[in-house]
């Protein structure tokens, strides 16, 4: 029999239904996804690769689950505040936009000032307002307004500031890592001067 | 036939005035300064005499590709065009004009790495190259067509694989704001007017041969494949504009826009860009659009794919489909461009009705690339716009146009930002039509001259860009601190240098550009965080030094230098490292000749030299230091009065770029005192003769 935690599993279909999960969670992670267990019990009922005498249940698929990581260094289990464990190959997604997921299933405030932070202390930059309504962010222009009023209103975020360049595009920048005359004279480069500058 | 690998073997040479054409040996005259500007330079400097003037027969046009262009190199489709410079003021010197597009290859397939073109036709001529077959012929019939009916109908004559460089009624005219064009939208800048003045129209030429690689295939195939890994997007931005699953940075205004959700509108089918991993090498093309970068996410919808020059996958002019402006405007629907060509039409106005990033932003630029492609018009990396916003802005025009003149423009139109302006500019610029016409089409330095203006004005204006002797600066200190103030003094044009602004805007964060710039310069210390500039160090002189030789390179062998040095790459595997020693590996492999990249660089000091010979020669003076190395006065105040050095400025500490232009010429072992090579720095780049001439004249220092 292969390893403990698989009892009533064939070797050959415990090693397939891990090269299985290992190749599902890869794809999900290059289409910039989590994989969840629930979803990976759900795709395999669905492709009809259940073992046919419905052997597969969560508690089994658990264990699978820890054994294909263990066999495979680049995929790993993250835990967030809510819900169950997200899996995702380290090869394919990068810790940053581990991050940004994170960040997006949680409060859409502090996925806004922690990238806003992190962005005016490690290139230092500031970074346009819009960058959040595309992708990954994919913010809505409400959720982005609603969520600087709230700023304005907390002290944990007075550190976000706008500056809005000479044509009307709005930077975010955070007092923490970024003068405000810096800020400026970046959002103003990064808007219109580069651009005469090609 | 050729020696090495590389080379075709041939320099062409025409005589207008005589109609004699013959061929040099590329190889024995010409291989220790590899091609393209150094051809230029080698020519000029051998058979065009001091006081020579551009329009003048004696005067030669030199089209030089290098020993990559034409083979399988990433980014090898560059030609450049060397000549006295007909904007250079107020002394005509060397300069270059580079255009990509297919003429290199094209070129290089025909059997030739160069023509030089001398003399003057009697009348209006095209030279027509086909292999082996090399005609002047009577272009009567071409004369006073714009640049597309021209390429229209050689291609008729030749095929449609011929490819033609032509100039348009502006070249014809002799306007100096004039560009040789290929393929569409590949221009040189700059050198239209020299090839007006020899009544040559255009070039056409077919190849149906190949370029021999000196190295083995296994070899040769692998260095490709190492090379496209380490490439970015445009102008070497190596982190997407958005976060992708694959990055660990992004830049929003990075060059690298392709993302998922990010399609090409206009394409059939629609095409989705994607993640871009940068481990996909067939993906390299999804990841530029400078379409979009220039005009805003608007353009999305219109983009129908990029385009490009021969063998680069970068396609960085982005083609774009407008139907509206066939109805509103008469034009085509369809355009392609990259950055000033994009820039051309919408940088003349202050404003648009609908905003800076909106439809008739995008109007603009197709009417103005329509027009300016097609007459072969030259904007001088921006220079002719800004001038004209200038003039209009303070009342000169208004003041120096006759009445009836001034009247004659809608200026109303103007205002309002209405793209329809540029049909009563822009002809008037390309037939030297009117005072105002004239008087744009000659260039900053000889409009300022005309017009009784005064170069300190332009000189003390930041917003301006103006630099010297007629030029803008390209990359200074507003990007790139006291390395770009040094690399902007050196040249007789805007530099056209982009090795060191191709790092510090490669969108990487600073610590990880300050680890590189320790590796490649010495230092962290040769990179400032952008608007947090720190005193003068050896790791910027170092900087500018090697940015300069490397242009130099580029320019010779026929690499892209709004591409390369490929020192930073996407590859978090690699630390975000490229490989400084990519075009030594090239070259090595290409010709069968191998060097390091130590002795390569310093093929690329000589090709630099060589320039520095040809300036000092040519203004008769070895003080280039004060009347050539210049700085204009807006280098050193900040808008706001604020501190050197102070958060959020650009300018710069007078004293500290003396110290700048001292720590670089000791880096070149160059005369400090001067700002001229020593005979010992010319030996040792085996420019031995060239120093005795200049002794003789007594332009050497000490």
């Amino acid at each position: 029999m292969d390893g403990a935690g698989t009892d009533g599993m064939e070797p050959a279909l415990g090693k397939g239904t891990r090269k299985w999960i290992t190749g599902f969670i890869r794809k999900k992670s290059k289409a910039g996804q989590f994989a969840f267990r629930d979803e990976i019990l759900e795709e395999r009922a669905r492709q009809h690769i259940l073992d046919s005498q419905q052997r597969e249940t969560p508690e089994l698929l658990d264990t699978l689950l820890e054994e294909t990581l263990v066999e495979n260094e680049d995929l790993q289990e993250v835990s967030a505040k809510d819900g169950p464990p997200r899996y995702y190959s380290r090869q394919f997604m990068s810790e940053a936009f581990v991050t940004i997921l994170l960040r997006k299933e949680g409060d859409p405030l502090l996925l806004l000032a922690e990238t806003v932070r992190e962005n005016s202390q490690v290139y230092p930059r500031p970074i346009p307002l819009d960058a959040f309504k595309n992708y990954p962010f994919n913010l809505t222009q409400e959720e982005i307004l609603a969520c600087l009023q709230q700023m304005t209103e907390t002290d944990q975020y007075k550190d976000v500031q706008r500056t809005t360049t000479s044509i009307g595009t709005v930077f975010l920048y955070s007092t923490l890592h970024l003068d405000p005359g810096h800020a400026r004279m970046l959002a103003e480069w990064l808007d219109v001067g580069q651009f005469n500058n090609p | 036939m050729a020696k090495c690998g590389g080379w075709a073997g041939k320099v062409l040479r025409i005589d207008l005035s005589t109609g004699r054409i013959s061929r040099d040996d590329t190889v024995e005259k010409y291989k220790d300064v590899l091609g393209g500007t150094g051809l230029g330079y080698q020519v000029l400097w051998d058979e065009v005499a001091p006081g020579t003037k551009p329009f003048d027969p004696a005067n030669k046009i030199v089209f030089g590709t290098g020993p990559l262009a034409g083979t399988g190199a990433p980014c090898n489709g560059r030609t450049a065009i060397t000549t006295l410079w007909p904007m250079c003021w107020p002394k005509p010197l060397v300069a270059t004009g580079h255009m990509g597009g297919q003429f290199a290859a094209e070129l290089k397939y025909a059997g030739y790495d160069g023509i030089i073109i001398e003399g003057k036709a009697d009348r209006p001529v095209y030279v027509s190259i086909m292999d082996n077959k090399v005609e002047i012929k009577d272009a009567r019939h071409l004369w006073g067509q714009g640049i597309r009916r021209t390429t229209v109908e050689l291609s008729q004559q030749f095929g449609p694989e011929v490819c033609v460089a032509a100039i348009g009624q502006a070249g014809e005219n002799l306007v100096p704001m004039s560009v040789v064009m290929n393929a569409y939208s590949h221009s040189a800048g700059g050198v239209g007017a020299v090839m007006g003045s020899k009544n040559v129209k255009a070039v056409a030429v077919r190849g149906t041969g190949s370029v021999r690689i000196g190295g083995k295939k296994e070899e040769w195939e692998k260095l490709i494949k190492l090379h496209l890994s380490l490439i970015g997007a445009n102008n070497q931005h190596v982190v997407p504009s958005a976060p992708q699953p694959w990055s660990e940075y992004y830049d929003p205004r990075s060059r690298w826009k392709g993302s998922r959700g990010r399609q090409w509108g206009a394409s059939e089918p629609t095409i989705d860009t994607g993640t871009c991993d940068p481990h996909d090498l067939n993906t390299i093309a999804y990841r530029t659009n400078n379409a979009v970068h220039y005009l805003g996410d608007i353009a999305w919808k219109y983009t129908v794919r990029g385009n490009g020059c021969t063998g680069c996958p970068i396609r960085c002019h982005t083609m774009i489909k407008v139907p509206s402006v066939a109805a509103k405007y008469g034009i085509p629907e369809v355009g392609m461009n990259t950055c000033g060509g994009l820039n051309f039409g919408r940088s003349f106005f202050k404003k648009f009705p609908d905003g800076a990033r909106g439809m008739t932003n995008m109007e603009a630029c197709m009417v103005g690339m329509h027009m300016s492609d097609d007459y072969g018009l030259w904007c001088n990396y921006s220079q002719l716009q800004r001038d004209f916003k200038k003039l209009y802005g303070d009342g000169t025009i208004k003041n120096k146009l006759a009445e009836k003149e001034f009247k004659s423009y809608s200026w109303d139109k103007y205002e309002k930002g209405d793209p329809r302006f540029l049909f009563e500019l822009l002809p008037r610029i390309a037939m030297k039509e009117g005072e105002l016409g004239t008087v744009l089409g000659l260039g900053t330095g000889y409009m300022l001259e005309t017009w009784s203006l005064s170069e300190e004005e332009w000189k003390k204006d930041y917003g301006l860009n103006y630099w010297k002797m007629g030029h803008p600066k390209h990359h200074a200190n507003e990007g790139d601190g006291q390395c770009g103030v040094i690399i902007n003094t050196q040249y007789n044009r805007d530099p056209q240098c982009h090795s060191h602004c191709n790092f510090t805007r490669n969108g990487l964060p600073l610590e990880v550009q300050k680890r590189l710039a320790a590796e490649i310069w010495g230092t962290p210390d040769a990179v400032d965080a952008l608007g947090s500039y720190t005193p003068m160090n050896i790791g910027k002189a170092r900087m500018a030094k090697w940015s300069l030789i490397r242009k130099e390179l580029h320019d010779s062998l026929s690499l892209c230098n709004w591409m390369g040095p490929w020192v930073a790459s996407p590859l978090k595997e690699r630390a975000y490292r490229g490989d400084d020693s990519i075009e030594s590996m090239l070259y090595s492999l290409a010709t069968g000749d191998t060097k390091s990249r130590e002795e390569l660089d310093r093929l690329g000091e000589r090709i630099f030299l060589l320039h520095r010979a040809l300036t000092i020669r040519d203004m008769g003076t070895k003080e280039m230091r004060t009347q050539h190395d210049t700085v204009p006065e807006w280098v050193y105040h900040d808008p706001e009065k604020r501190p050197v050095y102070t958060k959020g400025t650009t300018h710069l500490d007078r004293d500290d770029v003396k110290l700048a232009m001292e720590m670089f010429y000791e880096e070149m072992g160059w005369d400090k005192t001067t700002g001229a090579p020593t005979a010992e720095e010319y030996k040792k780049v085996a420019l031995g003769k060239i120093a005795d001439e200049l002794n003789k004249k007594g332009l050497l220092p000490g």
